[in-house]
């Protein structure tokens, strides 16, 4: 499965939505994640909070393919994205295992992927190395086997997704 | 002698770790200190109270490897209120895993931040093992690192610390296996329960 998680509406008529799905985070009902790690020890792999996050983190677990689109704030993803990222910790055990020598979640049944995260906004060079950093660090902790960071101003946004869009039917 | 406005800014607030280093901070800081919780509606008034302090001392958790949605929105919400008078900030960041240095990218985006904002930077405490730490015999080097952290914020000696449980990752898979499994015990299920590799009702993906 093809996955984008967008946090803005995009106009995109290349996409086959009948091997991509196209999620536009800023039409869902998503809450922050409050913390309450039922998740991990009460309900295991599902959130308590029954809104719209509960139908997007099983498929960020079954996509071996993502591409997320998010503007980018102080180094991190900006509210839209980050909400949904917080609020998929339910596809990780409580329990920690060590990964390249470091320690992290145990994963539930979610497939490696090939991510590539597209930044947009005007980025300065620091406020990117940053979000690099950040997608590395994403990387363990969200089983990107491979992942690949682009920084685009707003306006050609479109025009890179598209380009990736059709990489991928390639 | 200046005043610091300890913000926690954790998802949790109320019943956070962060409420308790943030306890520790004021009882060890030689400043005033005043504490506040990131609310979803205060942030105009958290923003209206940063002008009386010298210092600010940010609390919170790592959340998906960077700062929770909790405190980036307040940061935007500062950001739109640029008062006249900016504070030194400080941080004290805590993450469940052993490494202090997994806080390292959230810290960064603070600095980003507040070099942005016009706001001097101050000192950074990086806990590691932070959800247990506090329960167990390692809160110790804790306390002793939180005085450390107010001292060099009072002495405006600014400084980069950190502290952990210092036991091997092995210990340390063992300690946290043992602290979640009590903590699913305590929700009446068992530690095969909460390992389910099932996300949602799927049974695989």
């Amino acid at each position: 499965m093809k996955l984008i998680l967008s946090d803005k509406n995009l106009d995109i008529p290349e996409i086959n939505h009948s091997s991509i799905e196209f999620i536009d985070l800023s039409k869902l009902k998503i809450a922050g994640c409050i913390g309450c790690f039922q998740c991990w020890t009460k309900t295991p792999g599902k959130c308590v909070i029954r809104d719209d996050a509960v139908n997007v983190y099983p498929r960020i677990a079954k996509s071996n393919k993502v591409l997320y689109i998010s503007k980018v704030k102080y180094g991190s993803y900006d509210t839209i994205m980050k909400t949904m990222l917080e609020r998929a910790i339910p596809i990780q055990q409580a329990f920690i295992r060590l990964l390249h020598g470091e320690t992290h979640h145990v994963q539930r049944n979610v497939i490696p992927k090939q991510a590539v995260i597209i930044g947009y906004g005007d980025i300065s060079a620091e406020e990117q190395g940053i979000f690099r950093q950040l997608i590395e660090r994403n990387a363990y902790n969200m089983n990107f086997e491979s992942n690949r960071v682009i920084f685009v101003p707003e306006n050609e946004l479109e025009q890179i997704v598209r380009q990736e869009v059709l990489s991928w039917e390639k | 002698m200046g005043k610091i406005m300890i913000i926690n800014a954790s998802p949790r607030a109320p019943k956070s770790n962060s409420r308790q280093y943030a306890e520790l901070f004021a009882k060890n800081c030689k400043l005033e200190a005043e504490y506040f919780c990131v609310t979803k509606t205060n942030h105009p008034d958290l923003c209206h109270e940063v002008e009386r302090f010298s210092d600010i001392l940010f609390v919170f958790p790592l959340y998906a490897d960077g700062i929770p949605v909790t405190l980036l929105n307040f940061l935007k919400a500062m950001e739109a209120y640029a008062p006249k008078k900016k504070p030194v900030i400080s941080v004290l960041i805590n993450c469940g895993f052993i490494e202090p240095q997994q806080n390292n990218i959230a810290v960064k985006m603070i600095q980003l931040f507040c070099k942005k904002n016009g706001y001097p930077f101050g000192s950074i405490l990086k806990i590691g093992g932070g959800e247990a730490i506090l329960s167990t015999p390692f809160q110790v080097l804790v306390k002793a690192k939180i005085k450390k952290l107010a001292a060099s914020i009072t002495k405006e000696k600014y400084q980069t610390l950190q502290v952990t449980m210092p036991l091997t990752k092995k210990m340390y898979l063992k300690a946290s296996t043992g602290y979640w499994e009590n903590y699913g015990k305590r929700n009446g299920i068992t530690k095969e329960e909460m390992a389910t590799m099932k996300i949602e009702e799927e049974s695989s993906p």
